[in-house]
């Protein structure tokens, strides 16, 4: 009986120990998407901007072009964003990126260098869409909320 | 196909001078890969078994925008593959791409000129070395000697895709027909067959599913397709045309450190005339492949592959085939059991080297294939080990 104790306060221990870690992992930086201030979007769903990054959604409801803006596979912003707003892992969309690109079925989103560039061309370009690690944005650029299916 | 090039290489020079483009409506993309390849005992890449450099592949693509709706997009490439196809030129596609629909849940295209093959995992891509999971593809499903008319065809293709609540849909069709080379109908019916080889037309039907989160895709896709011969001067084969259909299912899994790729195919192949003889060469054959990659680092990949085919799901260990040919041809020439191991190192951004070794049982699908080469290939185990370094764009 008194095993049975011990063994249960473990695992209650163990839970704790689980839904902190848990806690610390939301604590750490997230990616947010962001947009041009031309773009009339507030909230988009998570397949939504599946479907964008993915290239199969390249217009607007306006009927303007969506300009997909990406930091390299290397980047911890690329990383997050893939397996946190995606649900994807970065392979994955590089080979939907590159079956578009050498089958002529479509193009590859735009490379920047870093978070910087990101965010100057999306508040430059008219219709730009991107991410980048939690930070003050320019003035031509405004977040995304993204709400999670399921 | 000189021709061909010659209109390719007009469009790119044009769209690249035009006064009228600017820059941001034009994107480029290319890749070369050279490589080193033997298959000792065997004519899979030469007739005398050495190691060979003939291994290359060199493209250039180009996509224009002419407005939100209408793109233009094509590519070149070189390739060398020795006896495995035919080496030179080749316009690999050049069509005019018109959305019908974009929304948040539909996008809807037709493409018209020389498509490529959009139905199978591996086909959109087949001859752009870093889009593929291994130097030499299964070929049960992708058949070297045949590989020119599944790249693609000159014709019509609709592609839609579709987000709902359960997942993603891709829906692909396709109809049109292409022009089959001398070294392409060598390849497939041997260097005995002095006359043409035509193919008449091809439609093809896919749809894949992607549920939602899961990391799944399904995907089921079938084939039609006919071909007519006319014989040459001296010719061992007759008048003839050939009706083949084939239905393919696949599975692919993603996870973050693997995923698994498997694609299962049954073809029934039907003749009337071809063979001098009247041989009775109607066949079902059926192939599959089953391929696990571990992704070990975020640069190195490992890659197994088991790969199994049989000439005629009937006579699955060739018995009859054997005798059907009167001794001639053996009874390894009716199936292929393949199994492949792998590895590639991303050495640097847009670099990549891999090599490969594959373990073959069996000889079916062997170039020519309708007259193998009974002389080389006298055993029924053989070997392939190839190294390659890719760069792309």
């Amino acid at each position: 009986m008194h095993n049975i104790h011990r063994i249960g306060y473990r695992f209650a221990f163990a839970l704790v120990m689980l839904f902190c870690a848990n806690l610390t992992y939301a604590e750490q930086p997230q990616v947010q998407v962001i947009v041009n201030n031309n773009v009339n979007v507030t909230t988009l769903s998570e397949s939504s901007v599946r479907w964008i990054f993915s290239m199969r959604q390249t217009t607007w409801q306006d009927g303007s072009a969506i300009k997909v803006y990406v930091l390299s596979k290397q980047t911890p912003a690329h990383q997050h964003f893939c397996k946190n707003v995606l649900s994807m892992f970065p392979y994955q969309l590089e080979r939907m990126w590159n079956k578009l690109a050498y089958s002529g079925l479509g193009e590859k989103p735009i490379l920047v260098s870093d978070s910087q560039e990101m965010l100057n061309m999306i508040s430059q370009e008219p219709g730009a869409i991107g991410y980048v690690f939690s930070t003050s944005l320019p003035p031509g650029a405004h977040a995304v909320r993204i709400v999670k299916e399921g | 196909m000189n021709r061909a090039v010659i209109i390719f290489s007009f469009f790119i020079f044009y769209f690249a001078h035009s006064p009228r483009s600017l820059a941001s409506d034009i994107v480029w993309h290319g890749f070369g890969a050279q490589g080193i390849i033997q298959s000792s005992d065997s004519n899979f890449i030469n007739d005398t078994g050495d190691a060979s450099l003939r291994l290359t592949e060199v493209g250039l693509n180009t996509s224009y925008r002419i407005n939100q709706k209408l793109r233009v997009s094509a590519q070149g490439m070189y390739i060398n593959g020795g006896n495995r196809f035919d080496e030179g030129l080749r316009l690999d596609y050049l069509f005019l791409d018109y959305q019908l629909l974009n929304t948040q849940s539909w996008n809807v295209n037709a493409h018209l000129g020389r498509y490529k093959n959009y139905h199978w995992l591996y086909s959109a891509t087949r001859d752009v070395p870093h889009t593929m999971p291994s130097i030499v593809l299964p070929q049960s499903s992708y058949f070297d000697a045949f590989r020119d008319v599944s790249l693609g065809s000159d014709g019509i293709s609709l592609t839609a895709q579709h987000l709902n609540g359960l997942g993603e849909w891709d829906v692909r069709w396709s109809y049109g027909s292409s022009h089959i080379k001398y070294e392409q109908t060598e390849n497939l019916m041997s260097q005995l067959a002095t006359g043409e080889l035509d193919h008449d037309f091809d439609t093809q039907f896919s749809v894949s599913f992607t549920p939602l989160g899961s990391g799944l895709s399904l995907g089921m896709s079938l084939l039609r397709t006919d071909f007519s011969y006319k014989p040459g001067d001296n010719d061992v084969f007759i008048k003839g045309k050939a009706k083949l259909g084939r239905v393919m299912l696949s599975l692919s899994y993603s996870a973050e450190y693997w995923d698994i790729n498997a694609e299962a195919m049954r073809e029934k192949t039907e003749f009337k005339g071809f063979f001098r003889d009247g041989s009775d060469a109607d066949s079902i054959s059926e192939g599959l492949y089953v391929q696990g990659r571990v992704f070990v680092h975020p640069d190195v990949t490992l890659l197994a592959r088991f790969d199994t085919f049989d000439a005629n799901r009937d006579d699955r260990n060739g018995t009859k085939f054997q005798q059907n040919s009167g001794d001639t041809i053996p009874a390894y020439f009716a199936y292929r059991d393949q199994l492949t191991l792998g590895a590639s190192w991303d050495f640097s951004a847009n670099w990549r080297v891999r090599a490969e070794y594959h373990k073959i049982a069996g000889r079916a699908r062997l170039a020519p294939v309708f007259i193998p080469d009974t002389v080389i290939n006298d055993s029924k185990y053989w070997d392939i080990w190839a190294l390659q370094i890719i760069y792309w764009f």
